[in-house]
């Protein structure tokens, strides 16, 4: 079985946050949770740059390995799934991962957190596959439909790869070859400054 | 033609080196840049917060509720109660003021840990709904405690201060290894009493500060790695504490109980076990 991966190509990613929508809306996502972002670095200037991060469905994962309720888990196929009726909503998972990753909806009793949300690879979560259920709580899951998750089928640049890691990096690799990457990548300097 | 060739070789290679060395479009340092805003300094205490959480937080509180019960069990066995004789004069400790904020304190410092122990072994004890509610009953319990704490805080903070002879008492266990009826050196409270005062009061402070973080959430997500790490560590250290006190009140010195209920304690007893206590 495959490893699914993400990966955004950052000479391609120009801010667009189609995915960001793609994503909030596709899984009916509620206020204030944000499964993917994007992250503008030097804005405004020459060689700005863009990525758009969400779960990284990480190896040996940090919030697997703080839960209390032990309701997060790995898929054979890499993807990190939780189980939202088990999350008691204690926000370790979050102090443990190094990208911010889960997220909590706000609005119970006292404006506590409720349970977890975050990126599922649009896989879905732990109810029965297509369910009802499942939709409701964890959005689409395109994975067992057969297709790539929202937020990189919606790409206008296609800077954003997902699914199995060979794949992936086998596109990124090809698109390097043929563009150069770095100081050689076509753009300004490429097409100007350095003929 | 060769003395032409090679400076203006080294000056195209200084040249091209200088071109790369400046590009903005170099991908290592860019992606540097995105890992520096996405991750921070997570080896720094998002490592060790993860770290704690896996190995250590769950079995230090499991040892602490396992191993101090059976110590407390064996001193029960081993060396037994101290009683003293109720019938003689007895002196007033307690006003009613007192009485009901310690035992507002009591009752929701037990939720409190009820609802902690809930929170941190949420696999076996609550899962789901039953973890949320415990998570905001702990709020609610915090909220008395704090409400509760401060007066009590202000009321006994004069005769908590530490004194030499506190040194001593700790010695001597406060003469618990043995039965004998030897007058030990406390005041109003013995060492162990303040000990447990300062932990819940000004510990708890700490506990309240941490936990709000806890609860609220804010902006810089090291100062929550902080606040989960001293509130386990803290918490770990009063219900070691907390366990003993209930220990005593309720059971190493007979009566100790209705001293809290009524107000008074046995002359008798304050001789042996408090006699620097002026009343
Ligand atoms: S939530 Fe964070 S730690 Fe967990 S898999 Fe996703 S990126 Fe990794
Ligand atoms: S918030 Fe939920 S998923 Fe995250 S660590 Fe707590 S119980 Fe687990
Ligand atoms: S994979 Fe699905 S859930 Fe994850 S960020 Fe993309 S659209 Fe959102």
């Amino acid at each position: 079985m495959g490893r699914m991966k993400f990966l955004c190509d950052i000479e391609r990613c120009i801010d667009c946050s189609g995915c960001v929508v793609a994503c909030k809306e596709g899984n009916h996502i509620p206020v204030r949770v944000n499964r993917r972002r994007v992250i503008t670095i030097g804005q405004g200037q020459p060689g700005e740059k863009s990525i758009s991060v969400a779960c990284m469905h990480c190896s040996d994962a940090p919030c697997i390995a703080v839960c209390p309720v032990d309701c997060i888990y790995q898929r054979d196929d890499g993807i990190i799934l939780h189980d939202k009726e088990a999350c008691i909503g204690c926000g370790y998972c979050f102090m443990a991962c190094p990208f911010g990753a889960p997220q909590f909806p706000s609005g119970q009793v006292f404006g506590a957190r409720g349970s977890m949300d975050k990126c599922t690879f649009c896989a879905g979560g732990p109810e029965e596959t297509f369910s009802v259920k499942e939709r409701k709580l964890y959005g689409q899951n395109r994975i067992a439909e057969g297709k790539v998750p929202l937020c990189a089928a919606m790409w206008a640049t296609k800077s954003l790869l997902a699914g199995d890691a060979d794949e992936v990096s086998d596109v990124y690799r090809e698109r390097v070859f043929k563009r150069g990457s770095g100081a050689n990548a076509w753009g300004w300097n490429k097409a100007y400054k350095n003929r | 033609m060769k003395k032409i060739l090679l400076p203006g070789l080294i000056l195209f290679w200084a040249m091209t080196g200088l071109a790369i060395a400046q590009t903005p479009e170099n991908l290592t340092t860019a992606y540097r840049q995105f890992n520096a805003l996405f991750t921070g300094e997570w080896q720094q205490y998002g490592e060790l917060f993860t770290n704690l959480q896996k190995n250590l937080f769950p079995r230090l509180f499991l040892l602490v509720i396992t191993t101090i019960p059976v110590f407390l069990f064996l001193h029960y066995i081993a060396i037994g109660p101290m009683s003293f004789p109720h019938d003689g004069k007895r002196v007033y400790c307690y006003n009613l003021f007192v009485r009901i904020i310690h035992w507002m304190a009591a009752l929701s410092f037990s939720l409190l840990v009820l609802t902690g122990f809930v929170v941190i072994f949420a696999k076996l004890l609550g899962p789901g709904y039953l973890g949320i509610t415990a998570r905001t009953v702990h709020l609610v319990s915090a909220v008395i405690f704090s409400i509760a704490a401060i007066p009590l805080f202000l009321f006994w903070i004069k005769e908590m201060l530490p004194a030499l002879y506190d040194l001593q008492w700790l010695m001597i266990m406060g003469g618990y290894l043995n039965k004998e009826k030897k007058p030990v050196p406390a005041g109003k409270f013995n060492a162990g009493q303040k000990m447990w005062f300062w932990l819940a009061t000004v510990g708890g402070g700490a506990m309240a500060v941490t936990g709000y973080f806890l609860y609220s959430h804010p902006g810089n997500i090291d100062i929550l790695r902080l606040s989960a790490i001293i509130h386990n560590f803290l918490g770990a250290a009063m219900v070691a504490l907390f366990l003993v006190h209930i220990y005593m009140a309720l059971a190493a010195t007979k009566g100790s109980l209705q001293s809290m209920i009524h107000g008074y304690k046995a002359e008798a007893e304050l001789k042996i076990l408090h006699p620097k206590f002026k009343y």
